[in-house]
C-alpha cells in the first residue's frame, strides 16, 4: 500500500525514485519549500535586507521560484521585484507576459516589464528576420536577456538577481561545458555567481537542486498559473540534445543528476585553482557595461543589425 | 473500457484494457512520462495508479524543450 512517508496520507502524488520517499500533496509542497529555503541558507544566497530582482518569464520555473521567494518577502527578510523581459517573440511571449502579470499581482509583488525593442532597439523576431548569421536565436536571446537583466538590476539597485534554473538546467550546463571543453565557463557554474565587480549584480539560483519534473509538479499541485508552451525558436540545439540525454538516463538511474552536480562541486574547488579566471574587466566602449574586450558580447552582436 | 483523456485543449475518448495503469496509458499514447503530470478525476496521481471505467484522465505537459 502506498502512503505518504511523512504523514501517512494514502493519496500520494509522487514516489521519489532517488530517495524511495512517497509524498502526499501537502508534504510534497512543504518538502520543496523547505529544500529551497535550506539551500538558500546553506549557500548564503540571500542576506537580510537584500533587494532581489526575480527574472519572471511566466514559465513554471520562475513562477515557482517567485512564490517561494515571496515567503521571504512576507517575513520582511527581503525586498522583492519581478522583472519580465519581452524579447518580442510573436505568438509566444504575449501569453507568458499575461501570466507573469497575474502571478505578480496575486502575490502583491512589484513588477516591471521591459522589452528588447525598448532596450536594444530591435525585437528578437526582427533580429531573426534580418539575420544572415548562422547563430541560433537562443544564443542572441540569452546574451541580450542577460545584458538587460544586469542593466535593470543596476537601475533598480537590486543586490541579487534570482533566476528559475532547476537541477536539469544545471546538470545540462555542467555536461555541455565539459563536453565542449569550455573549462573557463565550467568553473563559473554554481548556485551563486561571484560578481567580478560591482557593476555586475550577483545572480542566484534558488531552484538549482530541484529536478525540473518536480518544479512542474509543484506548479500543478499548488495550482499556480504557469505558461506551458514551447518557444517557436526552441529546437534541436546542443543544450536540448544534452537535456534529452540526461532525462533519458535518469529513468533507469534516478540519482544521476544529483551525482553529476555533487561530483562537479567536488572537482570545482580543485579546478578553480588551475583555471585562471580572466582578470579585471574593462568597460564596453559602446554601452558602458562590463566587458572583457573593447565591446561586450551584446554589443558585438548588436553591430550585426546596426541599430541604436 | 472507456475513459476520457484531456490533453491541453483536446478531449479524447480512449478505449483501454482492464487493469491499465497511468504508465500503460502514457506508453500507449507515446507520451514520455518524465515530461507530464497526470490527474485522475482532478486529483494528481502517480504512474502506477490503476485507471477505471469512466475515469477522466488529464495529462499536463510540464516540460518543453528550449
Ligand atoms: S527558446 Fe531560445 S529564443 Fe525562445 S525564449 Fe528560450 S532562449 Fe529565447
Ligand atoms: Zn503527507
Ligand atoms: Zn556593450
Amino acid at each position: 500500500m502506498n502512503s505518504c512517508t511523512k504523514c501517512g496520507n494514502t493519496h500520494i502524488i509522487i514516489k521519489r525514485k532517488h530517495s524511495g520517499q512517497s509524498l502526499c500533496k501537502e508534504c510534497f509542497l512543504e518538502s520543496i519549500n523547505e529544500k529551497v529555503l535550506k539551500n538558500t541558507r546553506k549557500y548564503n544566497l540571500i542576506e537580510k535586507g537584500d533587494k532581489v530582482l526575480m527574472a519572471l518569464s511566466g514559465g513554471k520555473d520562475s513562477v515557482v521560484a517567485l512564490n517561494i521567494l515571496n515567503s521571504l518577502k512576507e517575513r520582511n527578510i527581503i525586498n522583492l521585484t519581478a522583472l519580465t523581459i519581452d524579447e518580442g517573440i510573436k505568438g509566444y511571449r504575449e501569453e507568458g507576459i499575461k501570466i507573469a502579470i497575474e502571478n505578480a499581482r496575486k502575490l502583491g509583488v512589484e513588477h516591471k516589464i521591459v522589452s528588447f525593442k525598448e532596450y536594444l532597439g530591435i525585437s528578437l523576431d526582427d533580429m531573426m528576420a534580418k539575420n544572415d548569421q548562422v547563430r541560433h536565436a537562443c544564443t542572441y536571446c540569452g546574451v541580450f536577456r542577460r545584458w538587460i537583466l544586469n542593466r535593470v538590476a543596476q537601475e533598480e539597485e537590486a543586490t541579487k538577481i534570482a533566476t528559475g534554473h532547476n537541477l536539469d538546467d544545471e546538470t545540462q550546463s555542467i555536461l555541455m561545458n565539459y563536453l565542449e571543453g569550455n573549462i573557463n565557463n565550467l568553473v563559473r557554474i554554481g548556485p551563486k555567481t561571484e560578481a567580478p565587480d560591482r557593476r555586475f549584480t550577483i545572480k542566484i539560483k534558488p531552484l538549482r537542486e530541484i529536478p525540473e519534473k518536480e518544479v512542474g509538479l509543484y506548479a500543478v499541485a499548488a495550482d499556480l498559473k504557469v505558461h506551458l508552451a514551447s518557444c517557436p525558436y526552441a529546437g534541436a540545439s546542443f543544450r536540448w540534445e544534452i537535456g534529452s540525454f540526461i532525462k533519458e538516463l535518469s529513468i533507469n538511474h534516478p540519482t544521476i543528476m544529483y551525482s553529476t552536480l555533487r561530483g562537479f562541486e567536488k572537482i570545482k574547488t580543485a579546478l578553480k585553482k588551475e583555471v585562471t579566471i580572466k582578470g579585471n574587466l574593462g568597460v564596453c566602449k559602446r554601452c558602458g557595461e562590463p566587458a572583457a574586450d573593447d565591446l561586450c558580447k551584446a554589443c558585438t552582436f548588436l553591430k550585426d543589425w546596426d541599430v541604436k | 473500457m472507456k475513459i476520457k483523456v484531456i490533453i491541453g485543449e483536446e478531449n479524447l475518448n480512449q478505449e483501454i484494457p482492464e487493469g491499465c495503469t497511468v504508465q500503460d496509458l502514457l506508453k500507449k499514447m507515446e507520451i514520455p512520462s518524465e515530461t507530464v503530470v497526470v490527474k485522475k478525476n482532478e486529483f494528481i496521481i502517480i504512474e502506477e495508479e490503476l485507471i477505471q471505467e469512466g475515469d477522466t484522465i488529464e495529462i499536463i505537459k510540464v516540460i518543453y524543450g528550449g
